[in-house]
């Protein structure tokens, strides 16, 4: 299968997510007092989902736009990871290729192309396609949900929002190696997961995905 | 006026995250810890993803049924190796459940 076919066949249950959650940000973005154009501005600018909902319900809220870009600042912060995590595959890219694939690197694209890599393959049209499509589906969703949004089904009521936690699972599954990386699996999910339920959200991935690689380390130690 | 800086200044952080270590280069290789920092990385962030993903503290009525589905995606995704079975296994699982009010 080609990169761009096999980008489009496994991608199509997390487009039809971004689709789901587009339209549903659209409309919250409309409830708490965005018009058409600062909503699909903010997903055309940002393109971030679990930032652009905090965004608007602090909007909602009036709270001083510092502390918003704050916000956004810390929750988007797990970015520096992914980005640092992809910098060998994507050192192959001219240095404008690279700015255009940063645009698109999204925990999505960063998912579904390390699952790709993994795999053996070196090429980057897998991520260039996915993220693409994934932009034009977030915003077109975006667009619908601020145009025409009220009529909108719940989308928690069929499981659609917890595609793209399976799509992680797998991933992890799929990818794991050695003994070192279930080591490591199992501890950034469960720190993730433990600074979740605490009420730490906002850094969870960050602080989970940077602290887990060092279990790799105290496991490769024991076999020497 | 506010509304479209508080936007362009996300859109600006956000970018920032993602480009400055792309952006950067650095001459040579990482040195041996540092590689074998970075090679655990990609794993370690998916994972936390998923358990950030599974982990929903204000899951009501519906406790339990996400950590059930990701149970059910993980043995899917071992057993056929395939991402879209793990997938659709957990988005049916997790919907029948809160069908079922767990």
């Amino acid at each position: 299968m080609t990169p761009r076919r096999a980008a489009i066949a496994e991608g199509w249950p997390i487009f039809v997510t971004a689709v789901v959650v587009g339209i549903a940000f659209g409309l919250t973005a409309r409830q708490a007092g965005l018009s058409i154009v600062e909503a699909s501005a903010t997903s055309l600018i940002v393109f971030a989902g679990a930032a652009q909902f905090v965004m608007v319900d602090l909007l909602r809220t009036a709270t001083p736009a510092p502390l918003i870009v704050l916000a956004v600042l810390l929750l988007n912060a797990r970015h520096l990871l992914m980005a640092t995590a992809i910098r060998p595959v994507v050192a192959a890219a001219s240095p404008i290729g690279r700015l255009g694939l940063a645009y698109l690197l999204t925990d999505e694209t960063f998912a579904m192309a390390i699952g790709w890599f993994r795999r053996g393959h070196r090429d980057l049209s897998y991520y260039t396609v996915f993220g693409t499509l994934l932009w034009c589906f977030w915003n077109a969703g975006t667009l619908l949900g601020a145009a025409f949004g009220a009529g909108v089904e719940d989308p928690q009521r069929w499981g659609i929002d917890f595609a793209i936690t399976a799509v992680f699972v797998a991933i992890v599954a799929i990818g794991v190696r050695h003994r070192s990386d279930v080591a490591v699996a199992l501890t950034a999910a469960l720190v993730a997961a433990a600074l979740r339920l605490v009420g730490a959200s906002a850094v969870a991935v960050v602080v989970a995905g940077a602290l887990a690689p060092l279990v790799a380390f105290a496991i490769r130690e024991q076999h020497r | 006026m506010s509304l479209w800086i508080t936007i362009v200044a996300s859109g600006v952080v956000t970018y920032l995250t993602r480009a400055l270590p792309l952006a950067i280069t650095t001459p040579g290789s990482a040195p041996g810890p540092l590689r074998r920092y970075l090679d655990a990385l990609p794993i370690a962030i998916i994972a936390a993803l998923a358990g950030a993903g599974i982990a929903v503290p204000d899951a009501q009525p519906t406790a339990g049924a996400e950590v059930l589905a990701a149970a059910m995606a993980l043995v899917v995704a071992a057993w056929r190796r395939n991402l879209l079975f793990a997938v659709v296994a957990g988005v049916v699982t997790v919907a029948a459940l809160r069908l079922a009010g767990l």
